[in-house]
């Protein structure tokens, strides 16, 4: 449900003005010792007239491994709202540090295909503060409608973790640890270089510093660069190809990081239905080495 | 050894006899069902950073959902193009299993420059004529922009070697074979192996042999420009096309070029020849990028699926010429494969409705028309009483052709082949008969293929 007074932005937020912004609130935070109080923000945050830049999304396109179309992939369309959900984390009334955070989950309806010739009226914000047996989450839900246009044709809820932050009020849970996973046989295995991480950063416009190289990632607490969530998740959506047609949900729940360089290898199961139709295909990657199990989820019709 | 300038077959003719084509089994027919193409994007344009396997997914995507071929396994598709990266061995495979398509769709490539277009329509209307298959796709994609791009001999022989040697001083001996120059990267160009000449001296050749004026040449391009502009207003292309990268026309189109500004337009090919420079930028086809998919079909296939049957594909023939040496032009195979497929089939040049003369050059159209009208040419090379005959050239390219809608080399067939099957459809019957067309595509290495299709 979205608040009903949005903030209209005049463009899209600048996403290293954001992350500049926000190293500098952490700061400010932790030598005043100022808390953002215990609610998220009641209001949500809207850019209209939106438009993807075509070299862009071809670029986009060509590292996830989608066939350079005129429909915007599900995961550009994230990549493309990504700006506006972070301007919402990083309102002074937030209550979480953005910097640290980390991505848990994320589900995404697809309810007709975007051509990158429209423009859009993008709307975020951020909603379900809860507790998490490591921490606090919350979700950050974004919206995408054609311009001047009421139904919603992608709507995505980003579910985020800042670990180790308990609010006062937020209960901890105590949800059980995820049973052991059991790797099984791959369908296909992916070589990830180093320089994915810049690579998809140049794509998506997301240069969080962890995905960028083994210095920066090594200046907020990583023993290495990781890759993009939603590389990974992106990848599997073009890896189920065209039988999910255009309207679809797609969900992916993320386990253990992918450092890079990596060999990821992937599992991807389709279930029809008893008239041959495609269902859904199911998804798991996980590393061929360890058999940590990196992230799983699935593309299913609507 | 007989003198080939006036021989009347030149070589041994082993082509089958005319009117041998009734004496086959009866077969059946082969349907063209549509067809559709992306926009074609003159190079560095629109679509300079999509791949041809982006191209032709998008041209077949399009073909997918005009005709509801979701999941539908087809029987075969087959498409080519002429550029192409080492990488894309497979490409239209690739391109079906980014498609809709089912997924147990066979595809193949296919290569033979500027003719694999028509040569992948009458392949698989051949196999679709002998039973094998059903329905097919027929296509082809070519991208100037996108081009490959080789390591110099040189590096190349170095890399190989160095993957062979087995030892540090074995590696570096190897590596210090290695010179600057062959850092240099090779680039595909249209020239001619055998020869050096780019495709537009061979022809600037071919335009002074068949004294092809400029005004005849700019003439030829003015109307390309001019029937294109208004098939496009005319809603022609709205089933045959879907926009792509934001084009929804052929980039090159110019609908407000004139004779006059045609003829300020500096020569550009055969400068270097005795007699005046003819060939310009304007009445050249420009490197062009683009895709395009035709539909073929069993009649009994189309039926049960419920949709159009526009054309048979009637025959094809394909010729070559001995071009290195000059005893006939690059681009002149057709003006020995069009008589000869016409005779196979009882017909004349006044049996066709409609003439869809590849422009790669206006002087190749011009040049193919000269010699069919003379005599010499028709009694010495293609061993006619006669000459061979001349069109009514308002029959001719009715809706455009290449020098007004651009060249992607391996699309160019399908975009005639759809193009025409649409406008004999509408025509049908002519003189108490189905309407029929001619196609004729000339290709590098001397090469051309033709084909005759009729109105259903």
């Amino acid at each position: 449900m979205s608040p009903s007074q949005p903030l209209v932005l005049a463009e899209m937020p600048s996403l290293s003005k954001l992350y500049v912004n926000a190293a500098a609130t952490a700061a400010r935070r932790r030598v005043l010792g100022t808390h953002a109080g215990t609610t998220l923000p009641a209001g949500s945050h809207e850019v209209r007239g939106v438009k993807a830049g075509v070299g862009n999304l071809t670029a986009y396109q060509h590292l996830v491994g989608e066939t350079a179309s005129d429909v915007l992939p599900a995961g550009f369309v994230h990549a493309l709202a990504f700006p506006l959900a972070m301007s919402v984390m990083n309102r002074d009334d937030f209550p979480l540090p953005l910097l640290g955070m980390i991505h848990l989950q994320n589900h995404v309806v697809q309810s007709a295909p975007i051509r990158f010739t429209e423009a859009l009226d993008i709307r975020a914000w951020a909603e379900n503060l809860r507790g998490h047996r490591a921490g606090t989450q919350l979700d950050l839900v974004a919206e995408a409608r054609g311009a001047g246009e009421a139904t919603v044709r992608w709507r995505g809820v980003s579910s985020y973790l800042a670990k180790g932050v308990f609010l006062p009020g937020i209960d901890k849970t105590t949800a059980a640890p995820p049973p052991d996973f059991l790797a099984p046989d791959p369908t296909a295995i992916w070589q990830l270089g180093v320089d994915s991480g810049r690579a998809y950063a140049a794509v998506s416009g997301d240069f969080n510093p962890i995905h960028l190289s083994v210095l920066s990632a090594k200046a907020l607490g990583m023993r290495r660069s990781i890759a993009h969530g939603m590389y990974l998740a992106s990848r599997a959506l073009a890896d189920v190809g065209a039988a999910k047609g255009e309207a679809f949900s797609w969900d992916v729940a993320f386990d253990a990081p992918v450092f890079l360089p990596a060999r990821v290898s992937l599992d991807i199961s389709t279930v029809q239905d008893p008239h041959g139709s495609w269902q859904c295909s199911d998804y798991v990657a996980w590393n061929p080495r360890s058999g940590r199990k990196h992230f799983s989820g699935s593309v299913a019709a609507l | 050894m007989p003198d080939h300038g006036t021989s009347a077959t030149g070589p041994k003719d082993t082509a089958p006899a005319a009117g041998s084509a009734a004496a086959l089994p009866q077969l059946r027919k082969a349907v063209v069902v549509g067809g559709n193409r992306i926009p074609f994007a003159r190079t560095g344009g629109a679509y300079t950073k999509s791949s041809n396997q982006d191209m032709l997914t998008a041209a077949l995507d399009g073909l997918i959902a005009r005709f509801g071929l979701q999941d539908e396994r087809i029987g075969e598709v087959a498409a080519g193009a002429v550029l192409k990266h080492s990488r894309d061995f497979n490409l239209t495979r690739e391109a079906v299993l980014g498609s809709a398509l089912a997924a147990e769709t066979p595809a193949y490539d296919l290569q033979q420059a500027c003719a694999t277009g028509l040569e992948t329509v009458l392949g698989l209307a051949n196999k679709i004529k002998l039973g094998q298959i059903d329905s097919a796709i027929a296509g082809g994609v070519d991208s100037a922009s996108d081009a490959p791009i080789a390591v110099s001999e040189g590096l190349r022989e170095v890399l190989l070697d160095l993957n062979r040697a087995k030892t540090l001083p074995q590696r570096l001996q190897v590596l210090s074979r290695l010179r600057p120059k062959d850092l240099a990267p090779d680039a595909p160009n249209t020239g001619e192996p055998r020869t050096g000449l780019s495709m537009g001296e061979h022809q600037a050749l071919t335009t002074a042999q068949w004294k092809i004026t400029r005004e005849a040449q700019d003439e030829l391009a003015f109307k390309s420009h001019h029937n294109l502009a208004a098939a496009y207003d005319a809603g022609f292309f709205d089933d045959l096309l879907t926009p792509y990268r934001g084009l929804t026309r052929d980039s090159n189109l110019r609908a407000e070029t004139s004779l006059e500004k045609l003829a300020t337009l500096k020569p550009v090919f055969g400068k270097s020849l005795g007699t005046a420079a003819t060939m310009t930028a304007g009445n050249s086809t420009p490197l062009t990028d683009g895709a395009s998919t035709v539909l073929l079909a069993s009649e009994e296939w189309a039926d049960s699926h419920d949709l159009p049957k526009l054309a048979t594909v009637v025959d094809g023939e394909a010729a070559a010429v001995d071009f290195v040496h000059g005893k006939d032009g690059l681009l002149m195979a057709p003006a020995f494969a069009v008589p000869r497929l016409l005779a196979r089939n009882g017909l004349s040049l006044e049996d066709i409705d409609f003439f869809e003369i590849h422009e790669a050059f206006a002087g190749t159209v011009l040049s193919t028309l000269a010699a069919w009208e003379d005599d010499e040419f028709g009694r010495t090379r293609l061993g006619l009483d006669g000459a061979f005959g001349s069109i009514d050239k308002s029959k001719l390219n009715v809706n455009g052709s290449s020098l007004a809608a651009g060249h992607p080399f391996a699309a160019t067939g399908g975009r005639i082949v759809a193009s025409l099957a649409k406008m004999l459809h509408a025509k049908g019957q002519v003189d108490g008969r189905p309407a029929r067309g001619l196609i004729s595509i000339c290709a590098a290495g001397g090469q051309g293929v033709v084909a005759i299709l009729e109105a259903l």
